[in-house]
C-alpha cells in the first residue's frame, strides 16, 4: 500500500537543519487567517481537512513547498471546496492587486 | 478525560490489553503510520471517544465517535534491525478501528 | 526499511533537502495569494483585519516561557506537580489564571531515571502551541519526523543529548491530536535556584525532549 506523502515515520533522512527564524509577517498572516478559519465561532472548514488537502499534494510539491505556503494553497483549496469563496473571484482579486499598485 | 453516560459503547481494549495495529485497508486521512502497522503492542492508556478524523476531513460533523488508545511498542517489534537497546519503545495514539486483539 | 547514512554531515545546507520555512520574503504569486484571500474574507465579514491583527498578537505572546514556568512549578511544589500529572489541562489553567484548550488533551509526560521522553508529530507538525508558542522549522522538518522514531538516540545525539542506555527512550508520536509536553528532570545541585533562575534552565528543547536541563555548578 503506498504511503501519502506525510507519513513519513521511519524513512530515511538526512541530518536535522536546526537553522531557526523567527516568523515573518507573511507567515504570521497566513497562521492568524488558519486559526481563525478553524476556530469554533467560525469553523469554516476542519483542521483535519487541512491536512488532508496537505496530504493529496504530490511528492514534489509537499517536499518543495514551504511550510506555511502549503498551508495557503491548502486554505484555498477548503474555501472553495466549502463554496465561501469562488476560483473566480480569487482569481479576479488576484489579477486586481497584481495590476494596481498596492 | 472520559465520561461513560449510559448509551456510549464501550471501549474494546482495557489497558493492559495485547493487539496489533491492522495493515489496511487504505483509508483517506489515516492517523495510523505505516511504521505501525502490523505491529504488536499493547494498551497503556484509554484517551477518550473522539470524532474520526477521516471523517472530519469531509467536513462531516455529525458523525459518531470512536475509542482512542493510548499504544505502547517495543523499538525491537517495529525496526528490523533497531540500533538502540531492548528497553526502548515509541507510544502512538491510536483509534479503534485500526487495532485487533493479539 | 534502509536506513540513513551517518558520515559526518558538512554544515553546508543541501538544497535538494526537503524544505525548510521561508526565510525571507515569499514568493510574489503567494503574497498576492494570500492578500486576496485576506481582502475577500475580511470584505464578507468571515475573518477581520482587526480579528487577524488581534490573533497574531496572542499568537506572539505564547512563548516556552509560559512552558518552562509550568515546569519550574512543578519542580517546586508536590502538589501542583501531582495535579497536572493527573489533570494537566485544568491545573494549568487554574494555577495560572489561564484559558488554554487544545484540540483534545493535553498529557504531561514526566521525564525520570528509568524514563527519557521525547516528542514528534511524523504524520505533519501537532504540538503543544498554546505553552510553547510556535514549533522550531527542524520540528516540522520531514528530517526530524521520519528519524526520531527509527534511530531517537543518533537524533539525540544530534542535540548534543546522551541517554544511558539503562534509561528506556520512549517516542511518543502524536497520531491523534492529543498534544504533549514533556516535563524534564530537575537538574541536581539546583536547590538554590530561584523560580525564575530555574525558568532559564528549562528551554524549549527539554519540553520537546531533545534536551534536557543544563546546570553546571559554580
Amino acid at each position: 500500500m503506498q504511503r501519502k506523502v506525510n507519513d513519513v515515520g521511519g524513512l530515511a533522512g538526512l541530518t536535522i537543519n536546526r537553522e531557526e527564524h523567527d516568523q515573518t509577517f507573511f507567515e504570521k498572516r497566513v497562521d492568524a487567517m488558519l486559526m481563525l478559519l478553524t476556530s469554533p465561532k467560525v469553523k469554516a472548514f476542519s483542521v483535519d481537512s487541512l491536512r488532508r488537502t496537505i496530504e493529496e499534494s504530490t511528492l514534489d510539491d509537499y517536499s518543495k513547498r514551504g511550510y506555511y505556503d502549503k498551508w495557503l494553497y491548502a486554505i484555498r483549496q477548503l474555501l472553495v471546496e466549502k463554496a465561501i469563496l469562488s476560483d473566480e473571484e480569487i482569481e479576479q482579486r488576484i489579477s486586481l492587486i497584481k495590476h494596481s499598485k498596492r | 478525560m472520559t465520561d461513560f453516560q449510559a448509551n456510549t459503547r464501550h471501549p474494546i481494549f482495557n489497558v493492559g490489553d495485547l493487539i496489533v495495529v491492522k495493515s489496511g485497508p487504505p483509508e483517506v486521512h489515516c492517523r495510523t503510520p505505516t511504521y505501525l502497522r502490523g505491529v504488536s503492542g499493547s494498551i497503556v492508556q484509554i484517551m477518550g471517544e473522539y470524532h474520526n478524523p477521516s471523517l472530519l476531513a469531509f467536513h462531516k460533523t455529525s458523525v459518531s465517535k470512536i475509542w482512542l488508545y493510548r499504544v505502547n511498542f517495543e523499538q525491537a517489534d517495529i525496526w528490523r534491525k533497531y540500533s538502540g537497546p531492548n528497553c526502548d519503545t515509541v507510544a502512538a495514539d491510536l483509534y479503534e478501528h485500526w487495532l485487533i486483539p493479539a | 526499511m534502509s536506513h540513513p547514512d551517518h558520515h559526518d554531515h558538512n554544515h553546508d545546507h543541501d538544497h535538494d533537502h526537503d524544505h525548510v520555512d521561508n526565510t525571507q520574503e515569499p514568493a510574489e504569486e503567494l503574497r498576492h495569494l494570500e492578500q486576496a484571500l485576506r481582502e475577500l474574507l475580511d470584505e464578507k465579514g468571515i475573518v477581520t483585519s482587526a480579528q487577524i491583527s488581534q490573533q497574531i498578537d496572542v499568537q506572539d505572546s505564547r512563548t516556552p516561557s509560559l512552558g518552562a514556568k509550568v515546569v519550574v512549578k512543578a519542580w517546586v511544589d508536590p502538589e501542583f506537580k501531582r495535579a497536572l500529572l493527573s489533570n494537566p489541562l485544568e491545573t494549568i489553567n487554574k494555577f495560572f489564571g489561564m484559558s488554554i484548550s487544545t484540540p483534545l488533551e493535553l498529557v504531561v509526560l514526566e521525564n525520570t531515571p528509568d524514563v527519557h521522553n521525547i516528542v514528534v508529530c511524523t504524520l505533519c507538525s501537532c504540538y503543544p502551541r498554546m505553552l510553547l508558542g510556535i514549533p522550531p522549522a527542524w520540528y516540522r522538518s520531514t528530517d526530524y519526523r521520519s528519524r526520531v522514531v527509527i534511530e531517537p538516540r543518533i537524533v539525540l545525539a544530534e542535540f548534543g543529548t546522551q541517554v544511558s542506555d539503562k534509561t528506556e527512550v520512549r517516542v511518543s508520536d502524536s497520531t491523534a491530536d492529543i498534544r504533549y509536553i514533556v516535563l524534564p528532570m530537575r537538574p541536581v545541585g539546583t536547590e538554590g535556584l530561584t523560580e525564575q533562575q530555574l525558568e532559564v534552565l528549562v528551554t524549549r528543547d527539554t519540553m520537546i525532549g531533545t534536551s534536557v536541563p543544563n546546570f553546571i555548578e559554580q
